[in-house]
């Protein structure tokens, strides 16, 4: 008996491919708009979810406690003296001064963040996670080396033994050799990372003795660090303490995709998505009609019809929206959403070239799954289910 | 006449009933038909026996009276039964025929059986049987578009066969065929009723309902019958 009943299934799937087969450029044109469609929708599912990965990852990187100065609004460098003061601040752990800036490489048009490494190496607290994947790691005293983030090797064909050149402050360019690779939970770290000794760091960009690109403050109690930001500003008006909360705050105005351009995207592609479905859920070809009615006039029931008919559309449909992901996915990481960066510009300064690593979000996948398969086969359905349940005998009519 | 296998009783088709263009395709219309013969229904176009074919096929029902198949009143069956019924007892050989284009003689003939609880091996071996039996052979792979006219009707009664009907209704199966193919026709309808099928033909064709070979005619006229139901 069961067997029985999945062969009348059988049969019905076996018809819906061949009918599939036999209207096979039509159903290719729809195959290939639905899954670009999907391919659009995918990407930017997968694109917020990479973005969102890079930006947990550069947070749980970050100090409790940021302090820089600003001189009439503009980032300056902070006397260290300023840390000597913090440091005294109750409440307050230690403060390890960052030296860093940016570095525009004319040759290659790429922005990079050069870091330097004091003596203490990276073991400081509240120091980016980064992981040695190959060399080794500044030694204590020792000049114009650097280490690289995977990303940047890859970018610049550089390897260990190899040199990076870098204009210094006076216009001399000054060669480093490459003494080891790194990797880091964020590839958005890596990528554009160039660690340097501090001190080659601090000629590099011809800072003074004493003064550093900003300050990490360890606070010992997290709840406290908007009391101790505010005894920093009574102190030291020209200070600009930025917490931990305050950066995630940022991101999330800068991620909250609901809010963002790629909602925007979102709908559009969905729009278009239910003109699709509306135009096939209308468009049903006289052709699809009269074969309904030969079938409904040859025994067929009005639910064999809809078996038919759901199998047609879930077959298409599935095979759409896999296609569509799965290019989704490999534009996302293989290509860095090549195709969707233009649209986020502002947010491409913050992540300058990267390879983006794809979250598979299975709740977002199901999100997209419902909003595009389940209405694209109840779309198909629909009218046949109207043109199925009219008299079989409309068939011994028509010619 | 044999046993009873069909029985109309006062049977009526309305259609936009109330309406300026109210039409009865059938009116007031009784009639037996037996196990295993050829009854014929001629009459001028537009007297009603399309339609009066679809209802004895259960294709439609009936606006009034009763319609016996096999002792059982169908007029009034849910729609579920009614497609049981009617695919249980009856095979259709429509006058366009209808077979569907792009797939081959053999799914055509197939096809009634896809909903059914029946696996496929059998169903395909029973479309071979048919195809055979009807000199579709070395057809059985073609897509019907590629047919004559005559291979095409075969296939369209080796379709109306596969579900071992007790009954064949066919409409102007004669339409588009020549003598020669038309005398083949009706050497095919014998032989069905040879095996005990009833075989209901609805035709204008006189080749068709002046042949030796049929059992009775009825004549219809604006609805109804004339004569010939005796
Ligand atoms: N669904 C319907 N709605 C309205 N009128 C209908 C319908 N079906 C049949 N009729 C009308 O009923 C009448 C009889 O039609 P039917 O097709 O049964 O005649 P017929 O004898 O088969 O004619 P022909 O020889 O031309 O095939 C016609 O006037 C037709 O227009
Ligand atoms: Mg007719």
């Amino acid at each position: 008996m069961g067997s029985y009943h999945l062969g009348r299934h059988l049969k019905i799937l076996e018809f819906a491919l061949s009918s599939m087969l036999r209207r096979r450029t039509k159903n290719l044109g729809l195959v290939l708009v639905f899954a670009a469609l999907v391919f659009l929708l995918s990407s930017i599912v997968f694109l917020t979810g990479a973005l969102r990965t890079e930006a947990l990852a550069t947070l749980e990187a970050s100090p409790q406690l940021l302090v820089q100065r600003a001189m009439a609004g503009r980032h300056a460098l902070i006397p260290l003296g300023y840390g000597e003061l913090i440091a005294r601040l109750p409440g307050v752990g230690s403060v390890t001064p960052r030296y860093w800036g940016y570095y525009y490489d004319i040759y290659t048009g790429a922005n990079y963040t050069l870091l330097g490494i004091g003596d203490q190496g990276l073991e400081s607290p509240g120091s980016t996670p980064l992981r040695l994947v190959e060399g080794s790691f500044i030694m204590p005293g020792q000049r114009r080396v650097c280490l690289i983030g995977e990303g940047v090797a890859e970018v610049r064909g550089t390897r260990i033994g190899g040199m990076v050149s870098l204009r210094d402050a006076r216009g001399w360019m000054q060669e480093y050799e490459v003494i080891g690779l790194f990797a880091s939970p964020s590839r958005l770290l890596t990528n554009d990372l160039i660690l340097l000794p501090e001190a080659d760091l601090k000629a590099h960009f011809g800072m003074p003795d004493d003064r550093a690109t900003d300050l990490m403050v360890e606070v010992y109690n997290p709840h406290e660090v908007d009391n101790i930001s505010r005894k920093i500003l009574e102190r030291l008006p020209d200070a600009r303490p930025i917490s931990h909360a305050e950066i995630q705050r940022t991101y999330e105005t800068l991620f909250n995709w609901r809010g963002g351009l790629l909602l925007a995207m979102f709908l559009g592609a969905m729009a278009a998505f239910m003109i699709l479905a509306w135009d096939k859920a209308t468009g049903l070809s006289a052709d699809e009609r009269r074969e309904i009615g030969i079938l409904k006039a040859i025994g067929w029931e009005t639910s064999d019809i809809l078996e038919l008919k759901l199998w047609e559309g879930a077959a298409l449909a599935l095979v759409a929206f896999l296609a569509g992901v799965t290019a989704g996915y490999a534009h996302v990481q293989r290509f860095g959403a090549e195709l969707l960066m233009p649209v986020l510009e502002g947010w491409s300064t913050l992540f300058p070239a990267i390879d983006l690593a794809p979250r598979i979000d299975p709740y977002a996948l199901g999100v997209l799954f419902s909003l595009t398969v389940v209405p694209y086969i109840v779309a198909t359905v629909v009218p046949s289910w109207k043109a199925a349940i009219t008299d079989p005998d409309r068939v011994m009519r028509a010619s | 006449m044999s046993r009873k296998m069909i029985s109309l009783e006062n049977v009526t088709r309305v259609y936009n009933q109330g309406r300026p263009n109210e039409v009865r395709p059938v009116n007031e219309v009784s009639l037996d038909i037996g196990h295993g013969e050829i009854l014929v229904l001629k009459g001028p176009s537009g007297s009603g026996k399309t339609s009066l074919l679809a209802l004895v096929g259960c294709m439609i029902r009936p606006t009034s009276g009763r319609i016996l198949v096999a002792e059982r009143d169908v007029a009034k069956l849910p729609e579920r039964f009614l497609t049981g019924v009617r695919r249980d007892t009856f095979g259709f050989v429509f006058q366009q025929l209808h077979l569907i284009p792009g797939i081959s003689v053999l799914e055509n003939v197939m096809l009634p059986l896809y909903p059914l609880e029946i696996g496929f091996t059998a169903a395909k071996r029973r479309a071979l049987e048919l195809t055979e039996q009807l000199g579709l052979t070395h057809r059985k792979g073609f897509k019907v578009e590629a047919l004559s006219g005559g291979e095409r009707q075969r296939v369209a009664i080796a379709r109306a066969l596969i579900n071992a009907p007790q009954a064949i209704l066919a409409d102007e199966p004669t339409a588009h065929l020549d003598a020669g193919l038309s005398g083949e026709l009706m050497q095919i309808f014998e032989t069905l009723r040879g095996q005990g099928k009833t075989v209901v033909i609805a035709t204008h064709d006189p080749l068709v309902h002046d042949s030796p070979l049929i059992d009775r005619v009825a004549t219809m006229r604006d609805g109804r019958i004339l004569d010939g139901d005796g």
